[in-house]
């Protein structure tokens, strides 16, 4: 049986989205989905390898007063890393990562090497149009 | 199944989850169920409230069998069987 296709437009790069979609994600690969995952302007900066799960390089765009206690929170309750959340679903389901070239360019970094190793290719916007014109579930975070 | 039943039961594989919050249980247990054969039996222990709901949805939606839940002091065993 062909698997349900999730598509996530990954525009931001505060921290709490980014582990919002991690915890989405983990239901979709426990789910068996097939994910494609199209990084979008800030979130193209929250992948570049300086930045990945350093906290200190990631703001949290709204309520940024409660970063530190929603990190903090995160920990005591051994909720993994955004980037950790990524990894493992990697591992469970087809999960594949694509960082737009524009919003990679507008941070800085334009090769697949300047990012965070589970990033799978660098597209263009017709790429994520027709991935989400297939999806059964699309969502923009 | 009865709680009665399920004290009696023969799990082949238990699944800790007691130290993480939600999602973790339901990624362990779908790392941990294939593991196991079909027919197998697996429970889950998970103090995260959400997981009693999202475990018996998931063994619907997965096909395997949604056996019943214990629950124990400060945390729950979800029991299933594997399709």
């Amino acid at each position: 049986m062909e698997k349900k296709k999730l598509c996530i437009g990954l525009y931001s790069g505060s921290v709490d989205k980014l582990t919002a979609a991690g915890i989405i994600l983990s239901g979709a690969v426990a789910d068996d989905m097939a994910v494609d995952i199209y990084v979008l302007l800030q979130g193209a900066r929250a992948f570049r390898k300086d930045v990945g799960d350093n906290p200190d390089k990631l703001n949290m765009a709204e309520n940024p007063e409660l970063k530190a206690e929603f990190l903090q929170s995160l920990k005591n309750l051994k909720v993994r890393t955004w980037v950790e959340f990524f990894r493992e679903c990697r591992t469970i389901s087809e999960v594949k990562i694509h960082i737009c070239g524009l919003a990679g360019k507008i941070w800085g970094a334009e090769k697949l090497d300047d990012f965070i190793d589970i990033a799978d290719d660098i597209c263009g916007i017709g790429a994520y149009i027709t991935a989400a014109q297939e999806a059964d579930v699309n969502l923009f975070i | 199944m009865t709680q009665a039943e399920l004290l009696t039961i023969q799990v082949t594989k238990t699944v800790d989850a007691r130290g993480t919050a939600c999602p973790g249980p339901l990624l362990e247990a779908k790392k941990a169920v294939g593991t196991i054969k079909p027919g197998d039996i697996m429970e889950v222990l998970s103090a995260d409230e959400g997981t009693k709901v999202d475990i018996p949805k998931w063994c619907t939606k997965q096909g395997h069998e949604y056996l019943g839940t214990m629950e124990e002091n400060g945390y729950y065993r979800i029991f299933m069987k594997k399709r």
